[in-house]
């Protein structure tokens, strides 16, 4: 069994679009990556230090972290075809 | 920066290339709505938001509940208002939650208001469940900017008590027309026995200004059938205690009352719960009944008195015709003439139900056998005068001697004879009708004095006839004292 797919999405308290990311992530994960992701989600507004791991500029961001390459994926995840492509998951492997 | 740049392969200089661009774009898009700012010490965040605090510190300062719902309808903030209204803890409500205490037509509403507040105004009415409860409230959405993000605000107003208040008044607006509406007199009175409603039916029966007053107060009842031991407070006393009363007969002594007698009943007043809140007085018009009952009274006692004096008048009338007459076919005869005149007279009375019959009538009653009023041998003059029932038999009798006479002696024993009968005096007191007799024989007196004669002179009570047998015919001069 392969390694699941390690996600950290960084928001900022509740702002629309942090909430739209959150939202939106948690469909596709549950839609495309069902049992093969983990999530962490880091709200920069408690903990802006955070920001410095991931060289973090723009919130909402998504980071792929595992499998490398790491990829980041900027914004409130709403294309959900160019989070797959980022994510490298395509329909049929899910 | 150079060095460590320099640093990078060429790949990794991609990436950071694609990814400063995919910044920019998401920057220039609108997809993101904060940004990391690396300090002297620290990094900071700072939203894009604009015044996306301060509608979330309006939106706490409002009473009513208050929601931010972003495009896609998803719930960006809830106030807490809105969450004490819908019973869920502050910061848990999601838009699936608020979705979920609605039914499938409100869900419906609900989303078609959020579509359309994204546009324009709009406001909408919603009924959903908070626990056992079924709240209505009134939405109003407007279109708000949240910084970069286009949405929707939505306020929240319970109208449940309005709409229960507007309910009860409507309840007692029904209660209203339902009471004016009934035919019969409703009182309604309190615990204490004070009147505090009644319909227009009732008014009429009540003393004026009845609202505030005692039962008894209000309206003035006496209740013969229970020998005056009951009284009006009673009846209230005993229906506020639970006691129905049903079927009571009284007398309306309101002065100003329009009716004289009615039926009550009285029921308790439940309004809610099992306590009695008063009672509810009905009254039902019984002035006609009675009316018609006491008529019916009167006219039994006037039949057994007529009934008496009637079968007294045969008696005498058989004596005095026995006394005149020489043999049975005579008595038979004159005895059956003055019964069926009596008999007349009777069925006109019985005809006219015992008022307003007319001289006229009872002359054309007892002529009738012989010669109708319009045969031409019979004048009348001034007859069209009502007769009181006792004087009509009375008079019946006379014009039956007179008629008797005049087919046996005088002017209907041939046939040119005539008869004019007139009006030809009308005093305060009494009224004379004059009986001529022409173109008959030639009249002699008689020998003696028949009963017919007595009874045409002593018949008419202080009235009285004076009979005179002219030798051109008989003429009787009859006096009818006026009531």
């Amino acid at each position: 069994m392969a390694d699941p797919i390690k996600l950290v999405l960084y928001v900022a308290g509740e702002t629309p679009k942090s909430l739209a990311a959150i939202r939106n992530l948690e469909k596709i994960c549950a839609e495309h990556l069902a049992g093969k992701y983990r999530v962490e989600v880091i709200d920069l507004k408690k903990s802006p230090q955070l920001a410095r791991e991931h060289g973090i500029v723009a919130i909402p961001t998504l980071v792929k972290e595992l499998p490398v390459p790491i990829r980041k994926i900027i914004g409130d995840l709403s294309d959900t075809p160019k989070v797959l492509v980022h994510l490298a998951v395509e329909e049929s492997s899910s | 920066m150079t060095s460590a740049v320099s640093a990078l392969s060429r790949a990794e200089l991609e990436a950071r290339l694609e990814e400063a661009e995919e910044t920019l774009r998401a920057i220039r898009e609108g997809e993101i709505d904060a940004l990391v700012v690396r300090g002297a010490d620290a990094e900071q965040v700072f939203t894009l938001e604009g015044g996306g605090q301060s509608y979330r510190t309006f939106m706490e300062a409002m009473d009513v509940g208050a929601a931010a719902f972003d495009h896609d309808g998803q719930l960006l903030y809830a106030n807490q208002a809105l969450c004490t209204l819908l019973d869920c803890p502050h910061g848990s409500l999601t838009a699936p939650a608020l979705i979920a205490l609605l039914d499938p037509v409100n869900q419906a509403a609900f989303q078609s208001l959020l579509a359309q507040a994204q546009q324009e105004r709009q406001s909408a009415e919603i009924h959903l469940r908070v626990g056992n409860a079924e709240r209505s409230m009134l939405l109003t959405g407007t279109p708000l900017e949240f910084g970069i993000v286009q949405g929707a605000a939505v306020t929240f107003t319970d109208i449940s008590e309005r709409e229960q208040a507007a309910a009860a008044r409507e309840s007692e607006r029904l209660a209203r027309a339902i009471l004016a509406s009934a035919n019969e007199a409703v009182i309604v009175c309190d615990r204490a026995g004070h009147v505090t409603h009644l319909n227009g039916a009732a008014m009429r029966i009540c003393a004026e200004a009845p609202v505030g007053k005692t039962f008894a107060e209000a309206i003035a009842l006496g209740f013969p059938e229970a020998s005056e031991l009951m009284s009006s407070d009673d009846i209230v006393t005993m229906a506020t205690a639970g006691l129905p009363v049903q079927g009571l007969e009284a007398a309306v002594r309101t002065p100003s009352a329009a009716i004289t007698d009615v039926m009550i009943s009285a029921a308790p007043l439940v309004v809610s719960g099992e306590r009695t809140q008063g009672c509810v007085v009905t009254l039902v018009d019984l002035s006609q009944r009675k009316a018609a009952e006491r008529h019916q009274s009167l006219l039994m006692g006037e039949l057994d008195h007529r009934v008496k004096n009637t079968l007294t008048m045969v008696m005498a009338i058989c004596a005095r015709t026995a006394a005149h007459e020489r043999t049975i076919e005579e008595f038979q005869k004159s005895f059956t003439g003055r019964i069926q005149a009596l008999a007349a007279t009777h069925t006109l009375l019985s005809n006219a139900s015992w008022q307003n019959l007319q001289i006229r009538d009872v002359l054309a009653a007892e002529l009738a056998p012989f010669a109708s009023l319009s045969s031409g041998r019979i004048l009348t003059e001034g007859l069209d005068i009502a007769v009181e029932a006792k004087m009509a038999v009375s008079l019946g009798l006379v014009f039956h001697e007179l008629t008797t006479n005049a087919v046996k002696y005088g002017a209907l024993s041939i046939p040119a004879g005539r008869i004019s009968v007139r009006r030809i005096a009308d005093g305060d007191e009494a009224l004379t009708i004059e009986w001529r007799e022409h173109d008959g024989p030639p009249v002699t007196p008689p020998q003696s004095s028949g009963f017919g004669q007595t009874l045409i002179s002593r018949s008419l009570g202080s009235g009285g006839a004076k009979l005179e047998f002219s030798p051109a015919g008989v003429v009787c001069q009859i006096s009818i004292p006026k009531s």
